[in-house]
């Protein structure tokens, strides 16, 4: 049959995010013909429940992904801890001589007022 | 392997270093070094998983239009439609692993009709009440919960991925079941009997699901190659035990009963003695000569016949871009 041939199908991969400030997240792959399809079965496929923001399917054949090799070479060392804010949790203490809390990340990023988006 | 190629490595050094990755708990992905019987085996293991999920919603779908109340349907579509999304996502983790083969999703149709792609034993079965809708849900899925739950670590990447959508989907599924046979099981006497029939219906396939407990039972197994693999922990058997130690409390409770009168917990052992199936008849099912073999499997190739034109139609555009 002509439509079973080896280019019928092509490989997407779907991406989404939950809400309007939800960074895109990989979902999973599919077979589609064409964007279109890849769209509604995205849909169907993967999110037949939860709340969806936006979809987007990307053709597989249009992504570089990393070799073997490369993923291997991303394997970081533990030694980082001076940009990391684990380096500085000493402060804590130290605020607490001052009678002063510290200003950690939760209290930090809480200044926006409007809390969780 | 810092930033030597793997190409520079001998067969044995790329095993050595394959095998090292999963000891450390290394997901493996698809374009990545594997051996060629991790391989076979992964593609033995989730064709057969995806081509299940769709020939398991056949029985089921066939209480849609049965369904008690308008709840019930809508709760029976939405697992149907599940089973036949875990198809999808299963068969393309396959589709990816056959690829370097030079296959696509096209051969492991023509091999489930041709009989060399097999669908899980207890497809094969009739599901001639509500009782058995119930029961798929609660024990069937139950069974496959436990097996794929040992599998969730699984050091193939994309199918611990697949695996962890379908398990959370299969938490609902088993809750649908217990769902329906909560209601037989405190309805009128008919309605528990009708439970009663399902359960001893099912029991023997139940106990085949997890597969023999050594391979001269029905002439071949899988189980060990899968576990040096890393892609499951446990074993068969130990897979029922769990499925007994979490289960026929439950049927007990509710009144219910197994149909192996010997069977009983053996405090000493910690395990539960049983009867063993008759595996004749899982070998019957493994050539396709179930009760429901047939007819599942003739009803699944003219939708596809008949359907051709649908996928034919949907790539038009792609074919006039």
């Amino acid at each position: 049959m002509s439509n079973q041939s080896h280019d019928f199908y092509q490989e997407f991969e779907v991406f989404s995010r939950k809400s309007d400030t939800a960074p895109m997240q990989y979902q999973f792959s599919l077979l589609a013909p064409n964007h279109e399809i890849a769209l509604v079965m995205a849909q169907e496929n993967f999110m037949r429940r939860e709340s969806v923001a936006d979809i987007w399917v990307v053709k597989r054949s249009d992504i570089r992904k990393m070799t073997q090799e490369e993923r291997e070479t991303l394997k970081r060392l533990d030694n980082k801890d001076y940009r990391m804010t684990k380096g500085y949790g000493y402060l804590k203490k130290k605020w607490r001589k001052f009678e002063q809390k510290m200003l950690d990340e939760k209290e930090i990023l809480s200044w926006g007022g409007g809390g969780k988006q | 392997m810092g930033l030597i190629g793997m190409n520079q490595l001998t067969e044995e050094e790329k095993y050595e270093h394959f095998m090292k990755r999963i000891e450390a708990g290394e997901k493996i992905e698809a374009d990545d070094w594997m051996p060629e019987e991790y391989r076979m085996a992964l593609i033995k293991l989730i064709s057969m998983h995806g081509i299940s999920e769709i020939m398991g919603a056949l029985p089921e779908k066939e209480w849609v239009p049965r369904a008690p109340s308008l709840r019930r349907k809508l709760g029976i579509m939405a697992k149907v439609q599940d089973e036949m999304g875990h198809g999808q996502l299963l068969l393309r983790v396959a589709e990816d692993l056959i690829k370097p083969l030079g296959k696509t999703r096209e051969d492991l149709i023509q091999d489930l009709f041709s009989g060399r792609l097999k669908f899980h034993n207890v497809f094969h079965m009739p599901a001639p009440s509500w009782g058995d809708a119930g029961l798929i849900g609660w024990l069937v899925d139950g069974a496959a919960i436990i097996t794929q739950t040992n599998m969730l670590n699984a050091s193939y990447g994309p199918y611990a991925r697949a695996l962890k959508r379908i398990c959370a989907e299969e938490v609902f599924h088993a809750q649908h079941g217990e769902a329906i046979i909560m209601a037989l099981a405190e309805g009128s006497e008919q309605q528990r009997e009708m439970l009663q029939d399902a359960i001893n219906r099912w029991w023997e396939s139940l106990l085949m699901f997890f597969g023999p407990d050594k391979a001269e039972r029905t002439g071949s197994s899988k189980q060990d190659i899968t576990i040096k693999y890393k892609i499951r922990t446990k074993t068969n058997e130990e897979l029922r035990q769990d499925f007994f130690n979490k289960y026929i409390p439950r049927i007990k409770s509710l009144g219910l009963t197994v149909p192996d009168e010997t069977m009983y917990y053996d405090e000493e052992q910690e395990k539960w003695i049983y009867q063993q199936p008759d595996w004749n008849k899982l070998k019957q099912i493994m050539k396709n000569q179930g009760p429901k073999s047939e007819e599942r499997l003739k009803l699944r190739m003219t939708a596809y016949e008949t359907n051709a034109w649908v996928r034919e139609a949907l790539g038009v555009k792609s074919k006039a871009m």
